[in-house]
């Protein structure tokens, strides 16, 4: 067991629905440090969407180990992983990210509360957050009225907003079209200046390649795990893109 | 054509009729019909750059065939090639190549080419999304830089559901 | 904590509407139980009600002329006195007939203590000298109504005549005839005019105790005997009677209107968790994303369970806090009042009956939303990413349906409607219930139709009993007359000793009465007998066997040839022909005669000429008529179908909003296949309604297969015995139907109309169609 953040070994999922019985993930092992940005990346039904879920506890995993700040959690109970959650994973989906029912201010400052917060520091908290998202002025909208990149910010300021150790994200810009997209990965970025750990699962190359680490799943298990290669940057700006291609 | 005969000649020697065959087989449509003038030309240049040897074989019934072969300065000429990362869509069809002539050749794995490559990228991509653009067309430039490289990742993915 | 009550409250303000339906469904069942319940106890114990409006005296005792009661009030445990009032036995005259009456005067003013409750005309008023005002039982034995002319006369004097001004209720007597004498308020100077002897005259003192236990109240007695010198041939004390001997003389005992309304109280209880249920489960239904998500960001299962428990309360209580206010103030003026005149005081029910309907109903509400909240506990957290996709089970059906050209919407909507299983479900019971429950209704008001119109179905052929000499001959004479049959009762011990019953005497074999024969036929010999299901229970006999009791100290031996329906007495009754007892060795003179009447002959005409007929002591009493009592109930039946109806309609407008909300995303595929608009709706529309026609339907043959049923059956154990009911009319199970339909497709319409118009403005946004379910590694 390593002083990482996160670490799994042997982690594996099968779903039963006899008699077949499919293997989505099969043996994977892998390691998250504090405030390391890694990217998993691989064909639909590699498994990627399925390992995110069992490493933020939303699904059990059948085989292996998972390590979270030291401690196995891999057998936690349902009820003892949400408690977990509260503080430690903070979750982004793809689609259905906020509660229908409540405004934009309340579905950031659930967490909050949930966690213990009192009611004024959560309204404090997600003052600041929704500040920094330059949506401070939709708090009270409900999530429908927002568009869908509006919506992602949200869902990632409801994701921050009890600074969770790890954030996990799958597909936060599958939906967006690209002006979004780049918004919410300017966000991202900068979360990870800040040095939030975060685990993200795309299959956008752009935000792939602003990760520290990359991981690549194929048919369930690893292919691929490499830190994204700092090559010389361009010296002269734009006219070496048009060199490269030149 | 240089580096495809001294890829099949990696393999095993052959005789310029017999390259000729393999590289139709080998990549079929995707190589426009080699010419065995040419096969011949460019196999006396790469003899002439030491890359190559030839050896006249007798036979009973025919005119003596040419035999070639690699010789060590070709085998590293090729492991070079190999080695280094190739660029662009105008190179995709060398990566390609390489994907589908090295396993053949046993001078690399097709899953260890493909991360390679897609570690080039993520590589590119990573300096592309850094760069700031100071106008318009630049910017434009930039985005089509990262679309195209976008849609070679996600080829290179299909690769690996295909080849692997 | 915080977390929930902030989930909790944004919850209840962003579904105001489904909240409305819970908390509307809650306050009509709370007020429909508090309604019956109130109504049962006005009906079978008229007595509280009545106390309480009347504010009764808890004892009455009765002193001679000028006794001083002034020492009363100083007795420990007398907590009030209220009088002395004047009273005077008299007897009422009309024609032949006399019934035993007391006066009391009073004046203008009615007293504070057990107050007369005027329920028609005035109290007595000094403007009217001679007005009088009779107690209700005794105006409705004696067939006295306001405006009538009376003629009192005491034993010393001669007859006066009194106006009746006004007929009152008091709990300080039971009813006539059980209680006698009769009761008539009058002013002063009318007392004296009647009675001027004044050693005839008693005081009336009403007093109010401390305890009024019936202990307390015997000790009281004895106190006051102590203080006017001790029980005693010449004590001053007369008589008394206590709050619990009018109580328990006032209690009805009719089995009918028990059943009846004990049927509805199963009613409310049944539909009430199954409305909630299905509103709550229907909630969570709604929500599966929501509820996955909250889980994703960190409430534990069990946290989600209580939040939904602990909201589905709240909305109960609030329910049952509307329901008790509604109840209130549906009954506060009194309306209810049945058409015999029986007095029915209809007192608020004391505070801990009505806490405990309330939290009985919450604790119900709790309850039904436990297996909707566990299983809202239950929903994986992935189900906010992934859900599942509706699975095409009618496939085939839809294929051929659109091979036969039906219209598209037609078939998609049915396709659509029943591949997912569990939703349906809910729709289907949720309408169901109710429905069949509203059927069962219908079947008792309908059977109690029946009894209205064919009094012979519950076997009260006869519509009088006329007693006295001459009896036979008179009513020979009489034109309104049909038949009359002689009969005899008598109180028998059944064999063992344990308890009695009814042998009847009832026409003879060769013209036995006409009881409505339910099993079997009537007797026609000597040794046939009917019996009655009590009996039958009593003496585990059935139809068929022979058995052999003792009538007034002869031994008659019969077979029982048939199985009668007889409302009185539980059904104890063993029915044969007079000629029987004759056989038996003991010949009896009739006691009494049943009398037919002429179809379209209303009783009280006939009662009255009878009464006329220049005779002496013939004594004529109508036979009680069950159904009459049962006037409450239709009120109640009135009022559990109404709710019922509201109950399912809560149902329905779920069940439709969950359907809508399924196919929200689909309405633009629809549209992409080529569906106008119009059709678009009219997909969305069938797509509901089938399912709700389907629960209608359901419903509605599940009541009409169940009511008859289970009314026999009340009947049967109740003694009555089974046969009873009657199925409503084929017209009025359309009627209902029909409504039912058209309530459901105008719900359904309107919903669909606003979930077109928002899903145009959700796809305008983006929110994609769900995604597909990738669970396959290949």
């Amino acid at each position: 067991m390593s002083t990482a953040l996160l670490c799994t070994r042997g982690l594996a999922k099968v779903y039963r629905s006899d008699p077949v019985a499919v293997e989505a993930v099969r043996g994977v092992d892998i390691e998250v440090g504090t405030g390391e940005f890694v990217a998993i990346m691989g064909p639909s039904g590699s498994g990627k969407s399925t390992l995110l879920h069992m490493l933020g506890g939303l699904e059990p995993a059948t085989r292996g180990e998972i390590w979270l700040r030291g401690r196995r959690v891999d057998q936690l109970s349902t009820a003892a992983w949400a408690i977990l959650r509260r503080r430690h994973v903070g979750f982004v989906f793809q689609f259905f990210n906020l509660l229908s029912n409540m405004t934009v201010a309340d579905n950031v400052e659930l967490p909050a509360l949930l966690a213990g917060a009192t009611p004024r520091q959560a309204r404090r908290r997600r003052e600041e957050l929704l500040g920094e998202l330059g949506l401070a002025d939709q708090a009270g909208t409900a999530p429908a009225r927002l568009s869908g990149g509006e919506q992602q910010r949200v869902a990632l300021a409801r994701a921050l907003a009890n600074e969770p150790s790890l954030l996990l994200a799958d597909e936060p810009t599958g939906n967006l079209d690209s002006t979004n997209a780049r918004d919410v990965l300017r966000l991202l970025q900068r979360t990870h200046e800040r040095g939030q750990a975060m685990v993200l699962v795309t299959h956008d190359a752009r935000v792939a390649s602003r990760a520290d680490r990359v991981l690549h799943l194929f048919d369930g298990m690893v292919a691929d795990d490499a830190p994204v290669l700092r090559l010389p940057r361009p010296v002269n700006g734009v006219r070496d893109v048009v060199e490269l291609h030149g | 054509m240089r580096l495809h005969l001294l890829a099949l000649l990696a393999k095993e020697p052959a005789h310029g009729y017999e390259l000729k065959l393999a590289l139709e087989q080998t990549f079929g449509e995707a190589y426009p019909s080699p010419n065995i003038g040419q096969i011949y030309v460019t196999l006396k240049r790469l003899e002439q750059d030491g890359l190559v040897r030839s050896e006249d074989v007798e036979q009973t019934t025919r005119p003596n065939k040419r035999v070639y072969e690699l010789t060590p300065a070709g085998r590293e000429t090729l492991r070079a090639w190999v080695d280094e990362p190739s660029d662009g869509p105008r190179i995709r069809d060398e990566f390609f190549t390489k994907l589908v002539l090295a396993p053949l050749a046993g001078l690399a794995d097709r899953m260890e080419l493909i991360n390679s490559q897609r570690r080039h990228y993520l590589g590119i991509m990573r300096n592309l999304t850094g760069l700031t653009p100071s106008s318009t067309p630049a910017g434009l430039l930039i985005e089509g830089a990262i679309l195209h490289l976008q849609a070679d990742l996600d080829w290179l993915e299909r690769c690996q559901e295909e080849l692997v | 904590m915080r977390g929930t009550l902030r989930w909790a409250r944004a919850d209840l303000r962003a579904r105001r509407g489904q909240a409305l339906v819970t908390v509307v469904v809650v306050a009509g069942v709370v007020a429909a139980l508090v309604l019956a319940t109130m109504l049962l106890e006005g009906a079978i114990n008229p007595w509280r009600g009545l106390f309480a409006r009347t504010h009764g005296a808890d004892l009455v005792v009765y002193f001679s002329y000028g006794t001083d009661t002034g020492k009363l009030s100083k007795l420990p445990g007398v907590r009030a006195v209220d009088g002395p009032f004047q009273a005077a036995p008299a007897t009422l005259e009309q024609g032949p007939v006399k019934s035993p009456v007391q006066l009391t005067a009073m004046g203008q003013i009615p007293p504070e203590m057990s107050t007369p409750l005027v329920v028609a005309g005035t109290w007595l008023r000094r403007s009217a000298p001679h007005g009088v005002v009779v107690e209700a039982s005794f105006a409705a034995a004696v067939h006295v109504r306001v405006g009538d002319e009376i003629s009192v006369q005491s034993v010393d004097a001669g007859a006066v005549r009194m106006t009746v001004i006004g007929i009152a209720d008091t709990a300080d007597q039971g009813f006539y005839p059980q209680w006698t004498p009769g009761l008539i308020w009058v002013l002063p100077p009318v007392l004296s005019a009647v009675e001027p002897a004044t050693g005839e005259r008693e005081y009336v003192v009403g007093l109010r105790l401390a305890d009024a236990a019936p202990v307390a109240a015997g000790l009281a007695v004895q106190e006051i005997y102590n203080a006017y010198d001790g029980p005693s041939e010449n004590s001053v004390v007369q008589r008394f009677s206590t709050a619990q001997q009018v109580e328990n003389s006032m209690a009805s005992d009719d089995r009918l209107l028990g059943l009846l309304l004990a049927l509805f109280g199963i009613i409310a209880l049944c539909a009430a968790p199954c409305a909630i249920a299905n509103v709550t489960a229907g909630r969570v239904l709604m929500h599966r994303q929501d509820i996955a998500m909250l889980k994703a960001l960190g409430f534990t299962p069990g946290q989600v369970i209580r939040m939904l428990l602990a909201e589905q309360t709240a909305l109960g209580v609030a329910g049952a806090l509307c329901g008790v206010a509604l109840a209130r103030v549906v009954t506060s003026p009194e309306f209810i009042r049945p058409p015999d005149g029986t007095p029915v005081g209809l007192a608020p029910l004391p505070g801990s009956w009505v806490t405990l309907i309330a939290a009985g109903t919450v604790l119900t509400v709790a309850v039904a939303t436990v297996i909707p909240a566990w299983w809202a506990g239950l929903v994986s957290p992935v189900a906010a990413v992934q859900a599942s996709p509706p699975r095409g089970h009618l496939s085939l059906i839809a294929r051929l349906g659109l091979l036969v050209h039906l219209p598209a919407p037609l078939v998609l909507g049915v396709r659509d409607s029943l591949t997912r299983r569990l939703p349906a479900l809910l729709t289907v019971f949720g309408v169901a219930i109710p429905m069949a429950m509203i059927t069962i209704a219908l079947t008792c008001w309908s059977t109690i139709d029946g009894f209205a119109r064919h009094p012979g179905r519950i076997g009260l052929a006869a519509a009088l009993t006329v007693s006295g000499p001459a009896s036979a001959s008179v009513l020979a004479r009489d034109p309104q007359v049909l038949a009359t049959y002689p009969g005899a009762a008598f109180d028998t011990l059944l064999p063992g000793d344990n308890g009695t019953f009814t042998a009847l005497a009832a026409g003879t074999s060769a013209r036995p009465y006409p009881f409505h024969v339910a099993d079997g036929r009537l007797y026609g010999a000597p040794d046939e007998a009917v019996a009655g299901q009590g009996f039958l229970d009593l003496m585990h006999l059935s139809v068929g066997d022979l058995t052999g009791v003792t009538v007034d100290g002869v031994y008659v031996d019969v077979r029982i040839v048939g199985r009668i329906v007889y409302p009185d007495n539980n059904g104890d009754v063993l029915a044969f022909g007079l000629d029987a007892l004759q056989v038996a060795g003991n010949p009896q003179p009739p006691q009494f005669y049943e009398v037919v009447l002429r179809p379209g002959v209303p009783t009280s005409a006939a009662v009255v000429t009878l009464l006329r007929m220049p005779h002496d002591q013939l004594d004529v009493q109508r036979v009680p008529d069950p159904a009459d009592g049962l006037g409450i109930v239709r009120v109640v039946i009135a009022v559990s179908v109404v709710i019922l109806a509201v109950i399912g309609l809560a149902s329905l407008l779920t069940a439709t909003a969950i359907g809508l909300r399924d196919h929200q995303h689909e309405t633009g595929v629809l549209a992409a296949i080529g569906l106008t608009p119009r059709q678009v709706m009219a997909t969305l529309v069938v797509n509901t309604t089938i399912l709700t026609a389907l629960g209608v339907g359901a419903g509605l043959a599940a009541g009409i297969v169940a009511a008859p049923r289970l009314i026999n059956r009340q009947g049967q154990s109740s003694g009555l015995g089974a046969g009873i009911a009657s199925a409503p009319s084929p017209l009025m199970v359309a009627a209902i139907a029909v409504v039912a339909l058209l309530v459901a497709t105008t719900a359904a319409v309107g919903l669909a109309r606003r979930t077109l118009r928002r899903s145009d403005q959700v796809a305008r946004l983006h929110s994609p169609a769900r995604p597909a379910l990738k669970r396959t590694a290949h």
